[in-house]
């Protein structure tokens, strides 16, 4: 069983050899950056670079996917905010906003989505890449992208601030921008799908339980959540950050293929609470695990998941790319090692 | 000097109009606290602080979300700005000035704006950069204004990383300046291992931090006022 067929067999509800280690958002590396000679900053904006350099965490290290794109502002330039990807940062910076659409409540109300969203900002761009990845390692692996969830886009084209401010004082108003958001992000990945992706991660970070109450989650976040995940033909995973225990049972209610939680979330926990058919991916430190911590704490921190009960071994958040190169060997070798075992 | 009974219920109307988020309640509290003769400083603490704490409670209960801290920090601002023309230097033997913001490749600031608060509150001289901030932009206003304190923040571990340089840069050229790191990604283990002096990993905790910091110069000033 290859890793492509591993991974849609889990999706599918199918039997699997042994768990999956792969990811819906970002997990690109420095080396894979290196060994190619690119810089983080050029890879946003040239669908080969970004493909290029997305193919190498499964060619270096045999994970288990190809996801494209890297940044999270794909869909709000699309809708005509200015990014900025820092184009002399000699580090690594995430491409972010440097301009709202939104500048106050009155402009909530006359937002649209621009004629032609399809092929504006990047979204041509990721449709090129995701043909050349999937062309590239399609074979062997299963290819992903992701887009926001409504909330967390709205969040990114007006000032957050007034965003949370308002969910509380006119969640009406903030319900109809979300609908425009929603819409939106059906249009990316309608074009992602076109373009052969096999799974959609939903990622409403914003929404997390840290920030805002399970009860305005339920009112407020969910409705538009899930129209758009219900418009999500491919497989599709609901991401949210943070704190998610008091909502996973809304999560699996939006309709998704699978959840996806982070450390915070005490899978055993959620496992007793969703049963043991659901899908839930997770939920291995990012940073402070992976990058930061030893071989032998991403070891134990593999088999700590699987011992909890996911259903894929994947990381909480985008894989920082200064991760050792030795840390993601040892997390793919001890998955081979203990992902069979249960 | 106000009477007891008056005072009391001054300071219960600024500290209920933070709570229940009332700017115009906070506005007439603090207008009536000057009018009434009380002390800007003490209706400051003991009133608009003191509801700002039980908000930090209500966070911690899990009563009050992000978007209810937000407006009883508005609130508060209500409040203090017309209190705030009336106090009287505190002297505190710290000169009390802080260098603050979001690092570069974040623009998240709400967690930075709710800590800029409290050392508003405490009168602090508050230098603040805003969001996006490139790292060196840090070191520069911290030699310039001669902080004791500077207060990075940062939402995203894709951000968060940019910290151990700042940090280095300070230290090596003022060893004695203080920093605070803080943001979803950061812990104290991250603190320590960069040389931060404190961190705050959340709003609540943010928001706790700086409180603490102002609760320790109200105590300064209380024992202050009691050597007079």
């Amino acid at each position: 069983m290859n890793a492509r067929e591993r991974v849609l067999n889990l999706f599918k509800g199918e039997p699997v050899d042994r768990v999956p280690c792969f990811s819906g958002m970002g997990n690109i590396t420095e080396t894979g950056i290196n060994e190619l000679g690119y810089r983080f900053a050029g890879i946003h904006l040239d669908a080969k670079q970004m493909a290029d350099t997305a193919s190498t965490t499964y060619k270096l290290f045999g994970y288990e996917c190809g996801v494209v794109p890297v940044d999270l502002c794909v869909e709000a330039e699309a809708l005509g905010c200015v990014i900025n990807v820092y184009p002399h940062a000699e580090g690594i910076l995430y491409p972010t906003i440097k301009e709202k659409l939104i500048h106050d409540e009155a402009g909530m109300d006359s937002i649209t989505i621009p004629e032609g969203f399809s092929e504006k900002g990047r979204i041509p761009l990721m449709r090129e890449a995701i043909r050349l990845l999937k062309a590239d390692i399609g074979n062997a692996v299963a290819v992903g992208s992701y887009v926001l969830g409504p909330f967390t886009l709205a969040g990114q084209i007006m000032e957050l601030n007034d965003l949370l401010k308002l969910s509380f004082k006119k969640p009406d108003k903030v319900a109809r921008l979300l609908d425009v958001c929603a819409d939106a992000l059906i249009l990316a990945a309608k074009e992602f799908e076109k373009a052969g992706v096999d799974y959609i991660t939903v990622r409403e970070m914003g929404a997390t339980s840290d920030v805002l109450s399970p009860r305005v989650f339920k009112s407020l976040i969910l409705p538009p959540l899930r129209k758009v995940i219900s418009e999500i033909s491919v497989y599709s995973v609901l991401h949210i950050c943070g704190k998610t225990n008091d909502i996973v049972t809304s999560m699996m209610d939006a309709g998704p293929t699978a959840i996806s939680v982070e450390q915070k979330n005490d899978i055993a926990e959620s496992r007793k609470k969703l049963g043991p058919s659901a899908l839930i991916f997770g939920n291995i430190d990012a940073y402070n695990v992976l990058v930061a911590g030893s071989e032998e704490l991403v070891r134990s921190t593999v088999r700590k998941c699987i011992d909890d009960g996911v259903s894929a071994v994947w990381p909480g958040c985008d894989i920082w790319p200064t991760v050792p190169p030795q840390n993601m060997k040892a997390m793919m070798d001890e998955i081979t090692l203990y992902g069979g075992k249960k | 000097m106000a009477d007891d009974a008056k005072k009391k219920e001054v300071l219960e109307q600024l500290r209920n109009g933070v709570i229940q988020y009332d700017e115009d309640a906070c506005k007439e509290g603090a207008t009536e606290a000057i009018e009434a003769g009380l002390d800007a400083n003490e209706a400051i603490f003991d009133g608009l602080v003191s509801g700002m704490e039980e908000v930090g409670r209500l966070f911690e209960a899990q009563e009050y979300f992000v978007p209810e801290i937000l407006m009883c920090a508005d609130a508060l601002y209500a409040g203090l700005d017309i209190l705030k023309p009336h106090c009287k230097q505190m002297d505190l033997g710290v000169k009390g000035s802080v260098v603050i913001g979001t690092v570069e490749g974040d623009v998240h600031d709400i967690g930075k704006n709710l800590v800029k608060m409290m050392f508003d509150v405490a009168g602090f001289n508050v230098y603040d950069l805003g969001r996006d901030v490139p790292l060196d932009r840090f070191v520069d206003e911290q030699l310039k204004t001669d902080s004791e304190l500077v207060c990075l923040s940062a939402m995203m571990t894709t951000s968060m990383v940019g910290m151990p340089k700042v940090i280095e840069k300070i230290k090596e050229k003022n060893p004695n300046c203080m920093v605070m790191i803080g943001g979803a990604p950061t812990s104290r283990d991250l603190a320590d291992k960069w040389g931060a002096d404190g961190y705050a990993e959340d709003a609540s905790n943010a928001l706790k931090e700086a409180i603490k910091m102002v609760a320790f110069l109200k105590k300064l000033r209380d024992e202050k006022a009691e050597k007079k």
